[in-house]
């Protein structure tokens, strides 16, 4: 029997080996250019080329294809590939454009729009579109059978709009109060096919109809696309609309397309991964910081076309929950409740290093929730808590709060440690680099925090519970219009986020606040909303529910070979335009 | 080689207790302006032969991850000044042995403290679970008949449970803030009972096979006590199995670490884990650019290379059949 | 045989019933439930809706009490999340991992115990070049591999980086749809069968390494059986038992899927369904899916102490069941 032999230097040369391959894989990749700057999307007068075929990934697959049944923003995406709006708000311009409707008159206090349908148009089965659709559509929404998301969105001081034909091709719309937005609303409402659902609304079956499992054939729209295929787990499969009403500028039938294939990818990692490879044209979502040097490098490589959106209309926020009903015993919330304790946490976080660490240095610091990428409606004269620990320290003592103890944390005269914990969703890279900056900053203050990261439905339903001392987290807007977003800003909203749903306002600020978004929504003229919104602004920036620290710059980037991209800051960020897409050498 | 596997493993247990001395760095501690930075080579010839120094790293574009050595500054290194090596503190160079992560901290220390948590964790779950296993698969093969039967059926439910949902509703009924301690006894406790069964099943059928052979009914007719055949003769048989199933639970002990603290039962965010340190380091696209990232990979291979040396090196060594 | 096979049946059967129920329950349990899905922020009426179709007003008993009495109508709920009956789903789902788990699991089975009996039976460089290789496979986490699988796909471009189907290819004839899910086979199996392979080999190799010293196998050298035919007819048999004993949770979990390696490499099967099940709280997806995870496993326990019966003759016949 031969004794064995030492196994070890098969395995340095294993360990070897693979180091070397490592070093030598990298050693392979060029390093990347310096500039920062995208192209731009193409010029407007570029030839286009017909046929052919993109492909996107998506991340999750839509719930139903009814838009009127659910709020998921897959959902939401194929209801703009699919179907059509009486008028639609230009993702990039935010200018009102006629779509469906192709003029318009209001008259003067704003009640009542009389809507001109374009002529011409059919569904793609054929049947012509009437203002009868449009009156159905309406219908369903309203209907309370369906429970439509839609609903509320729709809804004027809580009241439907009514609506009446008074032919085919004319529909008049009375609001029953004023409303600031206006026509602007009807960008939420999809038209959809009365000869098709009409059934299903009448024997109150309509929130199932058009489910994820219906038959492609039946789902008709006056979309650029019709839905050819769902393979469920793995892609679906769009075909032009040959019956599509739109043109281009120049006369151009639309879309260029002849096919757009969705692809089910859910791991972010790997959705790069087929973009920088050809595999897939385009993504439905921005990068993250961490991906931009790759693509950068596929840009260099002449594979990708890199864009930058511009500032994100979302922001990281962190609030405590501020509910007496469930506070009121709790020692601490004698001085969260305090607005000088916020505004103190405010003014100890050093933003640019917040936005240098979380973001990579492509972020702006805000102040409030209306950050500059919303343009509209952002206000530079908010008043802004600048870095300075000094202030912050003398703003706790003014409220009692000292480190009496000498252990780094700060106290109120009977004791009570400004210590608590903080939760967020686990795995999402920029939450867990923020609570870090936030923590480490808080505790130079004296308040210390405690992260915890929780999975996403148990940080849920504590959110919902007040079961928690704060919270950090990303709340997603819908609508850039500070009308549409009522559910934060009145006290009675289901996204107040600091106390939610009051039955009467806690704060008189907060009684302020409710009243001046009545008074802007209610208020015709875009100068004068502004201006009480830039007064609602001020009031929840001197006290400081909620706390923003910085937006992040967004970039997105898609396959050189695809043209006619208009990039959005709103999501989705370019499928929205999807008509005007078309492939520079169509295979 | 049992010698070599034993002076590596204990050569690591060393090197996570002695931690606090050996890192350069505090394992918690962020250089801004060094996130993801590459490893920090050390000089040892300046016109001449000199006392070891590094060139500070400085930042050239955040976004790019671009860092240029500043060769014109050296910075020396302060040797026993409360760890073993460390750059001058007052410079502001820290010594990056294996880089930095996306955080900017130093991986090499925490990949020392690092040890601490995922080597007790995984190492003494994987004892506890071999242990549990091995007793109850023997049990129920030797015992047999119904009781085999329930202990197999037990063994299946716990396999098919969905754990996660354990762990949450875990997450739910406990105090949001756990201290360490809690959460060390915690996830030897999860890691326990539901990987016993694995050992289980394979124990359970080299114990079939075994109590017929003629050497138990020997020791049976000799007045041997059940428990005595099972523990001094029949467990042992299963000795081989045992030890190559231990070393494969140690890695996938690591690993499941890291998902617990997806679900948020794991150590709180200042104690770093080689499963956490790697599933920050996930992000694949950016392999090619920082590999150094990858060193928990390379860490738990080492560990699970020593604990298989181990184990290997109890059996005995493979009979060449040709003369 | 056929009373041993008809009471295995009916375990399984209990424990599928048993495995779907605390399902359900654990599900009730958890903090959340589906509707933290519509958002923090829904309004209270869709929560309130969406809680009264799937039955979640009631108390638990009351809601299982519910779910049996429909399953019993072979009527297993819905889902949620996709909007559709669950049972099509998860068979759908069930039928592509099948594909990948049987493809990985033969691949490993033979990659794994072939590289066993060479390393556990010889000594030298080759075999333990073999060992560290598989060393590195086993300690290497799942997540780590697929991601380097995609990545090296994306980047050659020889295989494709994820999927099952090309898009081209799903209206075209079978043969050129399955020589499509043929090309997209190999990165997922890969990332599957690598760590099988591994730990089939290392188990493999240790009990190879223990078999060759039975005495019976020494009698047989002795007498002049060549050494090749002495390892494969009386060595190798014997050293099966431990794998068997594992071999049924192999099947079991193969083809419950692999969240992680399905999740990466976009396969559209049951693991990752079962994941977002879970995550989303879908309650009868996760009852479905655990229940066929409990068949699954079942059916390769069962598989895994049939296999032992048949590799071991001295294994008694009461003990398969």
């Amino acid at each position: 029997m031969t004794p064995s032999r030492s196994r070890l230097p098969g395995i340095l040369v294993m360990g070897v080996l693979f180091v070397g391959a490592l070093v030598w894989w990298r050693g392979c990749d060029p390093a990347p250019s310096s500039s920062l700057a995208g192209e731009p999307s193409t010029p407007a007068n570029e030839p286009r080329e017909r046929g052919g075929q993109a492909i996107a990934s998506l991340r999750a697959e839509p719930q139903t294809f009814n838009r009127l049944a659910s709020s998921d923003q897959t959902t939401e995406t194929l209801a703009m590939l699919m179907q059509g709006r009486l008028v639609r708000i230009n993702r990039s311009t935010f200018e009102l454009e006629p779509w469906l409707a192709e003029r318009w008159e209001s008259n003067d206090d704003g009640r009542t729009h009389t809507l001109h349908l374009r002529q011409g148009v059919t569904w793609s089965d054929g049947a012509p579109f009437t203002s009868e659709d449009v009156l159905f559509s309406l219908r369903a929404a309203y209907d309370p059978n369906v429970k439509s998301p839609v609903a509320s969105s729709l809804m004027i001081g809580g009241q439907p709009i009514a609506a009446t034909a008074p032919d085919a091709s004319t529909v008049v719309l009375t609001y029953p109060s004023p409303s600031g937005p206006g026509i602007r609303l009807l960008d939420m409402l999809p038209i959809l096919p009365k000869h098709k659902l009409e059934s299903a609304l009448s024997s109150g079956r309509f929130a199932q109809a058009w489910g994820s499992s219906t038959a492609p054939g039946e789902i008709v729209g006056t979309g650029p696309f019709l839905l050819r295929e769902y393979q469920p787990g793995q892609r679906l499969v769009f075909d032009r609309n040959p019956r599509y009403w739109r043109k281009a500028a120049n006369g151009d039938a639309l879309p260029y397309l002849d096919r757009l294939v969705l692809e089910v990818v859910p791991d972010q990692n790997a959705e790069l991964l087929r973009l920088q490879s050809g595999a897939t044209d385009l993504t439905n979502s921005e990068l993250r910081s961490d991906d931009y040097i790759p693509v950068r490098r596929a840009e260099a490589q002449g594979k990708l076309t890199m864009v930058e959106l511009g500032v994100s209309p979302d922001a990281d926020a962190f609030w405590f929950c501020l509910k007496p009903e469930k506070k009121a015993r709790d020692p601490r919330f004698a001085f969260v409740a305090k607005r000088e304790f916020r505004q103190a946490i405010s003014h100890a976080v050093d933003r640019e290093a917040f936005a240098q660490t979380v973001f990579l240095g492509e972020a702006v610091p805000i102040w409030g929730p209306i950050t500059s990428g919303n343009r509209l409606w952002f206000s530079p004269n908010v008043p802004r808590y600048p870095f300075d620990v000094a202030r912050a320290r003398q703003l706790l003592e003014s409220i009692g709060l000292q480190d009496r103890n000498g252990n780094g944390v700060v106290e109120d005269q009977v004791g009570t440690e400004a210590r608590f914990t903080v939760i967020t969703q686990q795995g999402i890279g920029y939450y867990e680099r923020g609570t870090t900056v936030l923590r480490e900053q808080a505790a130079a203050v004296g308040i210390a925090l405690d992260v915890v990261p929780l999975e996403f439905s148990a940080m849920v339903a504590r959110l919902l519970a007040c079961d928690y001392d704060a919270i950090y987290m990303r709340p997603l807007t819908t609508d850039l219009d500070p009308a549409g977003n009522l559910d934060y800003w009145l006290s009675s909203g289901s996204a107040h986020l600091w106390n939610m749903r009051q039955k009467a306002p806690a704060t008189d600020w907060e009684r302020r606040i409710d009243s001046l978004m009545h008074e802007q929504s209610a208020v015709l003229g875009l100068q004068r909303r502004r201006e009480i919104f830039t007064e609602v602004q001020n009031v929840l920036a001197e006290n400081v529910p909620v706390l923003y620290f910085a937006s992040p710059r967004l970039y997105y980037a898609h396959s050189r070979r695809l043209r006619g991209v208009v990039p959005s800051i709103l999501r989705p960020p370019v499928l929205w335009n999807a008509d005007s897409f078309s492939i520079s050498s169509p295979r | 080689m049992k010698r070599a596997a034993w002076s590596l493993l204990v050569l690591i247990a060393l090197a996570a207790l002695a931690a606090p001395w050996l890192a350069p760095n505090p394992p918690n501690r962020r250089f801004d302006d060094l996130l993801y930075a590459p490893p920090t080579p050390v000089h040892i010839f300046s016109d001449g032969l000199h006392a070891p120094f590094i060139n500070p790293l400085r930042l050239v574009n955040r976004l790019e991850r671009r860092f240029e050595a500043d060769a014109a500054t050296q910075v020396s290194l302060r040797w026993f000044n409360g760890t073993l090596v460390t750059a001058d503190p007052d410079a502001d160079a820290p010594l990056l042995f294996l880089g930095a992560d996306g955080y900017g901290r130093d991986i090499f220390s925490r990949l020392l403290y690092g040890a601490q948590a995922t080597l007790a964790v995984s190492l003494l779950s994987a004892l506890l679970t071999t242990i549990l296993g091995a007793c109850v698969g023997g049990l129920a093969a030797y015992v047999g008949g119904w009781l085999d039967g329930v202990l197999s059926r037990v063994s299946e439910f716990v396999l098919v449970l969905p754990a996660i949902y354990v762990a949450l509703v875990l997450r739910a009924v406990l105090p949001l803030v756990l201290p360490p301690s809690t959460v060390f006894v915690l996830l030897i406790g999860i890691f326990t009972l539901l990987g016993w069964p694995i050992v289980a099943r394979g124990v359970r059928a080299i114990v079939l096979v075994e109590r017929e052979r003629e050497y138990v009914i020997a020791a049976h007719a000799a007045g041997a006590s059940d428990g005595r055949i099972l523990l001094r003769h029949l467990l042992p048989a299963s000795a081989g199995f045992l030890q190559t199933q231990a070393s494969l639970l140690v890695p996938a002990f690591m690993l499941a670490e890291a998902t617990l603290s997806y679900v948020g039962l794991g150590f709180p965010n200042t104690i770093p884990t080689w499963g956490t340190m790697l599933q920050d380091a996930s992000n694949v696209a950016l392999l090619g650019d920082a590999p150094w990232s990858l060193a928990p990979a390379a860490a738990i291979f080492v560990v699970v290379l020593g604990v298989n040396l181990l184990a290997q090196s109890h059996g005995r060594a493979p009979v060449q059949l040709e003369p | 045989m056929a009373r041993l096979l008809a009471r295995r049946l009916l375990f399984a059967g209990v424990l599928i019933a048993l495995t779907s129920s605390s399902a359900l329950f654990l599900a009730r349990l958890a903090p959340g439930d589906m509707t933290s899905q519509l958002g923090p922020f829904a309004s209270p009426v869709d929560i309130e809706n969406t809680r009264t179709r799937f039955n979640l007003d009631r108390s638990p008993i009351s809601q299982w009490g519910l779910w049996v009495s429909r399953a019993m109508r072979l009527d297993f709920g819905e889902s949620f999340l996709y909007n559709r009956p669950v049972a099509p789903l998860v068979v759908r789902a069930a039928g592509n991992t099948a594909l990948l788990g049987v493809v990985s699991l033969l691949l490993a089975t033979l990659a794994g115990l072939s590289l066993g009996v060479f390393t556990g039976a010889r000594s030298g460089t080759l075999p333990m070049l073999v060992r560290s290789v598989s060393l590195v496979c086993v300690s290497l986490p799942p997540l780590v591999t697929s991601l380097a699988l995609v990545f090296l796909a994306a980047r050659t471009g020889w295989l494709p980086a994820g999927g099952m189907v090309s898009s081209t290819a799903s209206d075209q004839t079978w043969s050129v749809w399955m020589l499509d899910v043929l090309r997209h086979l190999p990165l997922p199996v890969l990332a599957l069968a690598l760590p099988m392979a591994a730990t089939f080999e290392r188990l493999q190799s240790q009990s190879m390494a223990d078999a060759v010293h039975q005495p019976f196998v020494l009698a047989a050298i002795a007498r002049g059986v060549p050494a090749t035919r002495a390892l494969l007819r009386h060595a190798w048999p014997s050293s099966l038992r431990p794998i068997c004993g594992v071999y049924g949770l192999a099947i079991g979990a193969l083809l419950s899927g692999s969240f992680i390696v399905e999740f990466v490499t976009a396969w559209p099967g049951l693991g990752r369904l079962t994941f977002e099940a879970l995550r989303a709280r879908d309650v009868y997806l996760v009852a479905a899916c655990a229940a066929s995870g409990a068949a699954f496993l079942a059916l390769g326990t069962m598989t895994g102490d049939l296999l032992l019966a048949a590799a071991d003759p001295r294994v008694r016949q009461e003990s398969v069941g």
